[in-house]
């Protein structure tokens, strides 16, 4: 029933229905005045129905005056002889705004309930069209388009937040503009506007809120659905890119997991060749020492492979490190386990030394790569080894302070002044007077590396009796 | 002499082992891989295979799986350091000692020997004797520099299970069955406070111990000599 329900047609039209009731009813004139009552009354209904309150109540008006002038004796006038036709009178006006009103009611209602239909069914809709994107670019692109037409409006834009935090558009319907005050305003404080558009309609600023915080502004402009519905498709915006940013943080998650996993079976195959040949030259030399009795020449080709061989493990360390392909296997490991593995592994280095290993605090764990930690313990006792006269004595001890435990390594050498404990951790840094001790100068700075990347401290500072004190601190495992 | 198969696809490494292993008087057949190396092993029984881990087609680990299922045959791998979580695994699967990459020869031969010495006699005998100590397993008296030395039964079961494969390593899991029968309940720190206290009494200096040695992340090893 789409019969002119704009606004204005209603009353003469009503007028009409009436006009045309009492008309066929004046071509039936053997008709009583009770059946004429009824038929009135009947389009009285049809008009507050069709065209709602308003022109309902207008027809009711209309029609008793009708009645009273056509059917009512005496007839074309609007006097009453009876008294009792008065009330008959009053009771068919009561009557007929009665049933204008409720028809006009059910009528409304009945409307509101279609267009929430209508509402749902759109958002259904959107909602389907966003979870089928998975893209935020074709996702933006083609959600400014999808809720122009859900939300039957002139122009949309949605905007962002990039990620400095200022406000972009990021998709629009073309040619469309908007307020940047009201958005910001929108994205800011979470305020929505509305007011009326001078497209028709109303505008629209509405905030886009990804879980508790805000993510951009949706504005609609010339919006002719209602309010609510705008609000639910912001709503609905709002979990599409809360959605679509999970996505793309899970795809580079496994992205960089993947890249990861091929930097690192790429550099174990590059160490694997790097080590290859000195292995066969080391093996060769000494196979060849014991056919043909060991040399000068003999012995300074083996010392060098091992020199070599060091130079080689470290560059690969800090190849690991820099390409981010040495990320840590972290397990539960006690503290006693990563001395005994770093004095078992280094301990060739300590040969010319006193060794004293202070017994470890019984159970302390921490959460870390052990062979990391290994090797930067390593590193220290590497160092200590270098570093102080043959015969002096290293320890190396583990001690917990509060919720966390420190490894240290102490030497007797002549200590690092205070104004190069920092400096000596830096790349290819040596101390100024240790030009006659081998060494690269890259070991401490992989030692930091491994202990920060495990989520430690590395420190050097001075023993208490002026030796080197290399010390790092890990927190604490929760037992 | 003994017949020992070397598995490598480095033909430098192939050429220094099997050179080392001649000199010391065995017979040598070399292999370019896992595959290879299954291959001939089908048509010949070999006393010691000594394999890298790292290969193509068939690899160390697999090798070792592969040959555990009909031969008993000791098998040597050559790792790199890093592998430590690999060589773990290699020994549970039944591989029974390893060398790191770059090893010396001198190494890599002493460990053959030790490997090859137990398959010709896996009991170990009533007394066993090394350094200035003496170990009487059936009568459970040990001595160093002649003074009788008390063991607890942990640390006696202990060193009686290291004494049977001398010169080769054993994981934490292997002694931790030997031990106490179960892995449950059992942690490397308390494998460690038991072997401390069987270096404190039987090392010459327990920081640095000779003979009974750690390695690092996988288990320890006897070496007597």
């Amino acid at each position: 029933m789409k019969i002119a329900r704009a606004r204005g047609v209603g009353y003469p039209a009503s007028a009409l229905v009436v006009a045309a009731t009492i008309a066929f009813l004046k071509l039936f004139p053997a008709l009583t005045e009770t059946s004429a009552a009824l038929l009135l009354i009947l389009s009285v209904f049809f008009c507050a129905s069709v065209w709602q309150s308003g022109p309902g109540v207008f027809a009711a008006i209309l029609a008793t005056l009708g009645f009273n002038f056509f059917f009512l004796p005496p007839l074309y006038t609007f006097t009453i002889a009876d008294p009792r036709n008065v009330t008959a009178l009053v009771v068919f006006l009561a009557s007929g705004l009665l049933i204008g009103r409720l028809s006009a009611l059910a009528r409304g209602r009945l409307e509101q309930l279609e267009a929430e239909r209508r509402d749902l069914v759109g958002l259904t809709r959107l909602s389907q069209g966003f979870l089928a994107d998975t893209n935020r670019e074709t996702l933006l692109g083609v959600a400014a388009d999808r809720l122009r037409q859900e939300l039957s409006c002139e122009q949309l834009t949605i905007l962002l937040a990039d990620e400095k935090g200022a406000l972009t558009q990021r998709a629009a319907t073309p040619g469309a503009t908007y307020r940047t005050d009201m958005a910001e305003l929108a994205y800011r404080q979470g305020n929505s506007a509305s007011f009326a558009s001078e497209l028709g309609g109303t505008d629209i600023y509405l905030p886009i809120a990804v879980g508790l915080q805000r993510a951009g502004a949706l504005v609609a402009r010339g919006l002719k659905a209602s309010e609510r519905m705008a609000e639910a498709c912001a709503a609905l915006l709002g979990l599409a890119v809360e959605r679509e940013r999970f996505l793309s943080v899970a795809r580079q998650a496994e992205e960089t997991r993947t890249s990861e996993q091929m930097k690192s079976t790429l550099l174990a195959q590059l160490a694997h060749d790097l080590k290859t040949p000195v292995t066969t030259a080391r093996g060769a030399i000494e196979n060849w020492e014991t056919a043909a009795g060991r040399t000068e020449s003999s012995r300074l080709a083996a010392e060098s492979l091992q020199v070599l061989e060091r130079r080689v493990t470290q560059l690969m360390e800090l190849v690991r490190l820099d390409a981010g392909a040495a990320r840590p296997r972290r397990e539960r490991v006690s503290a006693g386990e990563i001395v005994e593995a770093a004095v078992a592994r280094f301990g060739e280095a300590l040969a010319a030394h006193s060794l004293f290993v202070e017994s470890s605090p019984a159970s302390v764990f921490v959460e870390a790569d052990p062979f990391q930690l290994t090797e930067a313990l390593g590193h220290g006792l590497e160092n200590a080894a270098r570093y102080s006269p043959p015969g002096s004595t290293i320890r190396v001890s583990a001690a917990v302070d509060g919720n966390e435990i420190s490894f240290r390594v102490v030497d007797q050498g002549r200590g690092v002044p205070a104004a190069q404990r920092e400096r000596v951790f830096e790349r290819f840094v040596r101390l100024e007077d240790a030009e006659k001790i081998p060494g690269s100068g890259l070991g401490l700075a992989i030692a930091r590396s491994l202990v920060e990347l495990n989520g430690g401290r590395l420190r050097l500072g001075i023993a208490e009796d002026g030796g080197t004190l290399f010390e790092m601190t890990l927190p604490i495992a929760a037992s | 002499m003994s017949r020992v198969l070397v598995v490598d696809d480095e033909p430098g490494i192939r050429t220094v082992v099997r050179d080392a292993l001649e000199r010391e008087g065995h017979e040598v057949a070399t292999a370019i891989d896992g595959q290879d190396a299954l291959e001939i092993l089908a048509e010949r029984a070999f006393d010691l295979v000594v394999t890298d881990l790292a290969m193509p087609r068939v690899d160390g680990l697999e090798l070792v799986r592969e040959l555990r299922k009909d031969s008993g045959a000791p098998v040597l791998v050559l790792t790199v350091r890093g592998e430590e979580r690999e060589k773990v695994r290699l020994l549970d699967a039944g591989a029974d000692d390893y060398v790191t990459k770059p090893f010396g020869v001198a190494e890599l031969v002493a460990r053959a020997r030790a490997l090859l010495r137990r398959s010709e006699n896996s009991r170990a005998p009533a007394v066993t004797r090394w350094g200035d100590v003496e170990v009487d397993a059936e009568a459970r008296h040990v001595r160093k520099a002649g003074r009788p030395v008390h063991l607890t039964p942990i640390e006696f079961a202990l060193l009686s299970t290291l004494l049977t494969k001398p010169g080769t390593v054993w994981t934490h899991r292997q002694l931790m069955t030997a031990v106490w029968g179960t892995t449950a309940g059992v942690t490397t720190d308390t494998l460690r406070v038991h072997m401390g206290g069987l270096r404190r009494k039987l090392e010459d200096d327990p920081q640095r111990p000779r003979w009974f040695r750690t390695e690092p992340w996988v288990g320890f090893r006897f070496t007597p000599e």
